[in-house]
């Protein structure tokens, strides 16, 4: 309350200070309302301006008498201004009896635009009837150049993601065979199913020639995300891949991957996989199978007459985690109609709704009753699972499965 | 995105230090196992027990810093024990072959004792 400081000048013999503070003072109600740092206007009920300061005037680039009662300050606005002026400002300055920190653009009399933020309030008469609207007026240039700033940084940031995602993208395709080998005799399927956008799997798979008869193939999933694992993944694939041609025992080329990752990995930071690999030779009108296991969840079998077994392998341990690990192997014959599915844990992990988990059992119990099945029906029925998990699924899934279809179809 | 609870707490003991950790030891949370591990000040000689009774799950990750504690222990000449594994942590370390890896006890009074 500067003023009545001015006007009742205190007993304590301050006087002396206070006739000069009040000249200081003495026009400053006028001069404030012109040469405020923000814009002043007065309008009627209509919108029309009544009053407007000098400091608005010089923003605008008008003289007094172009606008006073000769314009409204819808008219000052841009066109997408004033219509949400006229259809969401004037209402709610109706209901409310005051509005504040809007933001708007000025047209200026040259046509240049000037952000700036808006607050009115309506002054009524002692009936409480409206009788004008009082409307201060901040330049928000600064503002609007800060957002700007903010808007650009923000693009910037998801330009850098998407590089990140393609890079991720190109990555895994790197560590996924672009098309399995066809198997004489035999259908194969697989599916990737990326957890998330920004960061490359740990799981792998693949189909490959062998020998004449005889194709390898392995599935696994190694330990973590990111682009650590993707080097263990490639490490993984490329050792797997090299040993196998060398190799006629999957149980060998295990202890040979072992070896690799165990050297290259251990103290505080041990990285391994697990995975199961095998070869198989299509064989009359079947094929006959070798799996091994390093420490991966059992394939599951689903056979042509309706029942199904996993493929449990004992003993089997991850691999590239212990210095000398022992790996399990198996023979298996697949017949007409049986179908060989490999999975990853991100399947049998995954939440299905809220904390609850799948379970490999209720994995084979919905697809037994599929049987006989083709494996592209199994991974067509498998990737209708994940996609009803949703957000359930919090790690990358790889499937691969191998079929011998029935005589005369590949449906039942 | 905020899954369950997890925590993990490190109290030293006579023989060595142990550590409990509670909740679904994955991706998301083993880090900080890790953290943990990696703070630890062994001892040639000591035994490092980790109580796993509040464990509700345990992915692969998990599994790595499990491992990880045992490479960290046997680096310092210092010992290893799981305490109070859950059943399907149990079995999840039969299916990957780790079943005799880890010397496991019930309680860590029983490991204390070896």
């Amino acid at each position: 309350m500067m003023c009545e400081a001015g006007d009742h000048p205190g007993p304590d013999g301050q006087e002396s200070a206070a006739p000069a503070f009040s000249a200081l003072l003495e026009d400053s109600a006028e001069d404030l309302y012109e040469h405020a740092p923000c814009g002043y206007l007065s309008t009627l009920l209509d919108g029309t301006i009544a009053k407007i300061n000098a400091t608005l005037l010089g923003w605008l680039g008008y003289e007094r008498d172009e606008v006073v009662g000769r314009r409204r300050f819808a008219e000052l606005l841009t066109v997408g201004g004033r219509i949400y002026h006229e259809t969401h400002f004037a209402p709610l300055l109706r209901m409310q009896g005051e509005l504040g920190g809007v933001a708007f653009e000025l047209k200026a009399a040259d046509g240049t635009r000037l952000p700036v933020l808006v607050t009115s309030t309506v002054k009524t008469g002692s009936d409480g009837q409206a009788q004008l609207i009082r409307t201060t007026i901040f330049d928000a240039r600064d503002r609007r150049a800060y957002e700007q700033e903010l808007l650009r940084a923000r693009e910037e940031a998801e330009r850098e993601r998407d590089r990140v995602q393609r890079l991720v993208r190109t990555l895994q395709q790197t560590l996924l065979p672009p098309a399995l080998a066809e198997v004489p005799g035999m259908q194969v399927a697989a599916y990737y199913h990326p957890a998330s956008a920004d960061e490359v799997g740990g799981d792998f798979y693949d189909l490959f020639p062998l020998t004449g008869d005889t194709w390898g193939f392995f599935l696994g999933d190694v330990s973590g995300k990111g682009a650590a694992a993707a080097v263990v993944t490639s490490l993984t694939r490329y050792t797997l891949r090299a040993a196998a041609v060398h190799d006629p025992d999957p149980a060998t080329v295990l202890h040979r991957l072992n070896t690799v990752l165990h050297r290259e990995y251990r103290g505080a930071d041990p990285r391994y996989c697990t995975v199961i690999h095998g070869h198989i030779r299509p064989d009359g009108d079947g094929a006959a199978v070798t799996l091994a296991t390093g420490g991966h969840p059992p394939a599951l079998l689903i056979r042509a007459d309706g029942t199904s077994a996993f493929l449990d392998l004992p003993g089997g341990q991850l691999v590239g985690a212990l210095p000398n690990a022992r790996f399990a192997a198996m023979d298996v014959l697949l017949t007409p109609g049986d179908t060989l599915l490999l999975y990853t844990d991100g399947l049998t992990e995954a939440r299905t709704q809220g904390r609850v988990r799948y379970s490999e059992e209720q994995l084979q119990q919905h697809l037994t009753g599929l049987a006989p099945t083709t494996a592209p029906a199994v991974i067509t029925a498998v990737t209708g699972l994940l996609a009803g998990f949703g957000d359930g699924v919090e790690d990358d899934t790889a499937l691969l499965a191998l079929s011998i279809p029935l005589p005369g179809g590949d449906r039942p | 995105m905020t899954g369950p609870p997890f925590s993990v707490a490190t109290r030293p003991s006579g023989t060595g230090p142990v550590i409990t950790v509670e909740g679904e030891l994955d991706v998301a949370t083993a880090p900080r196992l890790r953290a943990g591990i990696a703070a630890l000040v062994l001892e040639r000689g000591q035994l490092l027990v980790v109580d796993l009774a509040g464990v509700t799950f345990c992915d692969s990750s998990g599994i790595s810093a499990l491992i990880a504690a045992r490479n960290v222990a046997e680096a310092a000449g210092a010992g290893v024990a799981l305490v109070a594994v859950p059943a399907r942590l149990s079995r999840t370390f039969g299916l990957i072959g780790l079943a005799g890896f880890f010397p496991t006890y019930a309680s860590a009074e029983d490991a204390f004792r070896g």
